[in-house]
């Protein structure tokens, strides 16, 4: 099966007596949302001596996509995987498209989702748990835990999820690894000593002549986060950030670049401690992490940079280019009103002057035709229309709330106001199944801000809210997937943290509710607020770099939070007071670094579809039963 | 008394968004009133220090956001709340009608031991509003409502002008009292419902 595979670690995966016990066609892993960018591959459980394999070998020189080399698709390749080194299976079944399964590793990492195309996954479920311990969780029915074992004591141990410094997918003799049986991990002190000794490893390895790019690697390696893209990626980032003068070559300048660098003066003065209480280290060594791969802020884009991207009929030549400039250094705002209908997908890049203008006229009646809808609803009519009355009490409730600080709205009878309340009232009716819900008011405010035009700003909102829709979905679907990868990340980035939440209740990360629903409005003061807005949107690194965003935040604050022994309350009460106080260009900085650090394993742990990735499927996605709030 | 003290008591308020719950708390933590305070997103809360007969306690008012598709939120905001404040707006008969859903809607998502005997407040808010001529729902109304819902003490505020916020929060913060200690010394023996019951009917003699 790997034959045709050069990796000559590959080999191990089918040796005499191997036996081929399930295999299934047209399995898929989906890199990005576009569909162009699938690959499919075939699966195959394989017995051999006492164990049970799993490999995922995509097909040959079949991809439609010029985009995905035959290296990409390499890198997703499972190459014979052990089921002793994976902890549980989790099986989606949405009710459009296909079942997939997240395969998840002992370490914590996860494959990306694997979509069955031809069906099969209760047979795949049934022929593992023929071969290997699997049972279903009594929490959730579509979880079934490999390895689980019966003795509680054990299973207790088993899920102190210790790290193990084991790359996953490219040493498949893994198995042969020294014993990871349970019992071996005889107390909590593991853990400690663990990091200790890495802690200690680190140190000896600063001393090398090539510290930066030991470092990176050592960092990675610590937390099993070394799969063969992130090898590579190293390196490479490494040579790049050298050539940027970035990464000093000698160990005494990298030692005062510490210094100098002012966000670590600042969290050693916020990080005061009681001594009492032990922190466990934070495996990424996260200021370091940073330091190698979080480049620097660069000044916003300005009109004339903006010029030389426009061909001579306004066509943006190089998008990814423009995308990764401001995602760097975000836009000037005199610049605002022109770059961000491109950000947010309301103009399209390879557009004239003259279609830009054209669309801006068809979409300007387009406006007034739905707002007219709602206009022309007479005194009468509203009487006898409480969904209406409701909906825009509700709207006029919460535009009078919204931003009264800025000048732009700070005036009683704004003309402003009005427009924020006209728009968001017009879209409940473009999108009346979604309707009005807290928080779009704020999402639109700095957008009216920058474009002042009332329809170019409903059609911008248009444009943020087909990815932003389902946080204010009925079932805040959108807000549990994305609360869900968070806490999937964190597990991934700082088990130590991860564990701390999970002991003290924290794990529905309810406390991050509002960051992620309105995008961290409510963080930042207000042009903070559009410098970040207008880098997540470039998706430049991550359509989900804000949920790297909240990780650093709540690394940056972790000795605090686990030092002082925060429960939920006391949590989500600081975390909401971290608000005006949270430093944007470090914690973006932090965002990046965590981001490449974390690499497709941090793209798996986000399932398709999670906001402000595009629907997975569009259909009904809002409507349910009519049944509750005032619509 | 047993030494165990409670010296933490949780109260949650509800109520349709805008009938003020942000700014009463507001008020009555920091004596202040602003028409700017945002919409709740997510929730909040706020602490004051309370004193009964000597003793002090640590009020811990939480404030979540009002429109109904947020509550999922609420199973993790409600549990062990002592007290849970209604609060409807005496100028909109929809906020008032609303109150039966947010006091079901509690008893579902804190799930009290005793949800019988669960202490509510209600405020009917805004009562300063166009001095009073713009108002839909009547004291006598509300009071039926209160008194049909078990003696549910009732208070008319403006968070705006500071009317009867303070009497009311005392109200709260003495009934909030009041269900810790039940607890505590009801449920170590056997639970005996009768007797707390009666004990609950006076309502609140503030
Ligand atoms: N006149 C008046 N306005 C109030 C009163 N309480 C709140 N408001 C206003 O009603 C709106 C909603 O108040 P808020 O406290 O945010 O309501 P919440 O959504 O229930 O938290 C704001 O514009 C407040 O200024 C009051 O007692 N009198
Ligand atoms: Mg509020």
């Amino acid at each position: 099966m790997n034959r045709s595979d050069s990796n000559k670690q590959s080999s191990s995966g089918e040796q005499e007596g191997a036996e081929i016990v399930y295999v299934k066609d047209n399995v898929a892993i989906h890199p990005t949302q576009y569909a162009s960018e699938r690959i499919s591959g075939r699966l195959k459980l394989i017995k051999q001596g006492g164990s049970l394999l799993m490999t995922w070998i995509p097909y040959k020189g079949q991809s439609s996509s010029a985009r995905l080399s035959e290296k990409d698709k390499s890198l997703y390749t499972i190459r014979a995987v052990p089921f002793s080194d994976v902890r549980s299976i989790r099986r989606h079944t949405p009710t459009l498209g296909w079942q997939y399964v997240i395969v998840v590793l002992s370490s914590g990492l996860a494959f990306p989702p694997l979509y069955f195309y031809n069906g099969g996954v209760r047979e795949f479920l049934a022929t593992i748990k023929h071969h290997a311990y699997l049972v279903r969780s009594a929490d959730d029915a579509n979880v079934f835990l490999v390895n689980d074992f019966q003795d509680p004591l054990q299973r207790t141990l088993s899920s102190l999820e210790l790290p193990r410094a084991v790359s996953v997918t490219n040493t498949p003799s893994s198995a042969a690894a020294p014993s990871e049986s349970p019992s071996s991990w005889t107390d909590g002190e593991t853990f400690d000593r663990n990091s200790a000794l890495a802690q200690q490893n680190a140190r000896q390895r600063q001393k090398n002549n090539d510290p930066a790019r030991d470092l990176s690697i050592q960092v990675l390696e610590k937390f099993s986060l070394v799969t063969r893209f992130a090898r590579e990626t190293t390196s490479q980032l490494f040579w790049e950030a050298q050539g940027d003068g970035f990464i000093p070559n000698d160990r005494r300048k990298h030692d005062k670049k510490t210094h100098d660098y002012p966000r670590i003066a600042e969290s050693n003065n916020i990080q005061k401690l009681p001594e009492d209480v032990p922190v466990p280290e934070d495996p990424l060594e996260f200021d370091k992490v940073s330091l190698v791969w979080g480049k620097p802020r660069q000044p916003p884009l300005g009109i004339e940079e903006w010029s030389a991207f426009l061909d001579s009929e306004g066509r943006v030549t190089d998008s990814e280019e423009v995308r990764k400039r401001i995602f760097y250094g975000g836009v000037e705002q005199g610049l605002r009103k022109e770059v961000w209908p491109f950000l947010l997908g309301y103009h399209s890049y390879d557009s004239t002057y003259a279609e830009r203008e054209y669309l801006v006229s068809v979409k300007k009646s387009e406006y007034e035709t739905i707002k007219n809808q709602w206009k022309s609803i007479s005194k009468e009519q509203a009487k006898r229309f409480t969904k209406f009355r409701e909906r825009k009490g509700l709207i006029e409730k919460d535009v009078v709330r919204t931003d009264r600080s800025i000048s732009f709205y700070d005036e009683d009878d704004s003309p402003n106001i009005k427009s924020l309340r006209d728009i968001l009232l017009t879209y409940s009716f473009y999108n009346f199944d979604l309707g009005y819900c807290q928080g779009m008011s704020d999402l639109l405010s700095p957008i009216l801000y920058v474009m002042g035009d009332e329809s170019e700003s409903f059609w911008c909102f248009v444009a943020l809210m087909e990815r932003l829709g389902p946080n204010f979905n009925r079932d805040q679907n959108g807000m549990h997937s994305q609360l869900f990868a968070l806490s999937k990340l964190v597990e991934l980035l700082d088990i130590p943290l991860h564990n701390y939440f999970k002991k003290n209740d924290c794990l529905n990360y309810f406390f991050c509710f509002r960051w992620v629903l309105i995008q961290f409005k409510r963080e930042f003061e207000f042009e903070k607020t559009m410098r970040l807005w207008e880098v997540l949107w470039t998706h430049y690194k991550s359509e989900h770099l804000h949920l790297y965003v909240c990780v650093s935040i709540l690394k940056r604050y972790r000795r605090k939070i686990i030092g002082e022994e925060m429960d939920f309350d006391t949590l989500l009460k600081f975390i909401n007071e971290l608000s005006g106080h949270i430093d944007l260009d470090a914690i973006l900085r932090d965002a990046e670094a965590l981001c490449i650090c974390a690499g497709e394993n941090g793209e798996a742990c986000i399932p398709p579809g999670t906001p402000p990735s595009l629907p997975v499927d569009d259909a009904s996605m809002y409507y349910q039963q009519d049944d509750d709030d005032v619509l | 008394m047993p030494s165990r003290r409670r010296t933490l008591l949780k109260v949650i308020i509800l109520g349709d968004s805008g009938v003020g719950k942000t700014s009463l708390m507001n008020q009555y933590v920091n004596k202040k009133f602003s028409n700017q305070y945002k919409a709740t997103i997510g929730a909040d809360f706020l602490t004051k220090e309370v004193q009964f007969e000597d003793r002090l306690f640590t009020l811990q008012i939480w404030d979540t956001a009002g429109q109904e598709r947020f509550q999922s939120l609420g199973v993790a905001f409600y549990r062990g709340a002592d007290c849970c404040v209604l609060v409807y707006d005496v100028n909109s008969m929809k906020s008032f009608e609303n109150l039966n859903n947010w006091r079901e809607e509690f008893l579902i998502q804190a799930s009290p031991s005793d949800p019988e005997n669960f202490p509510f407040v209600v405020l009917g808010n805004k009562v300063d509003v166009d001095g009073g001529n713009s108002r839909v729902v009547s004291e006598k109304k509300a009071r039926a409502w209160c008194a049909s819902k078990g003696n549910i003490p009732y208070f008319e505020t403006s968070a705006k002008e500071g009317t009867n916020v303070e009497e009311a929060f005392q109200c709260i913060a003495k009934n909030a009292l009041k269900s810790g200690e039940e607890e505590e010394i009801y449920l170590p023996d056997t639970i005996d419902v009768a007797a707390s019951s009666q004990q609950r009917t006076g309502g609140c003699e503030c």
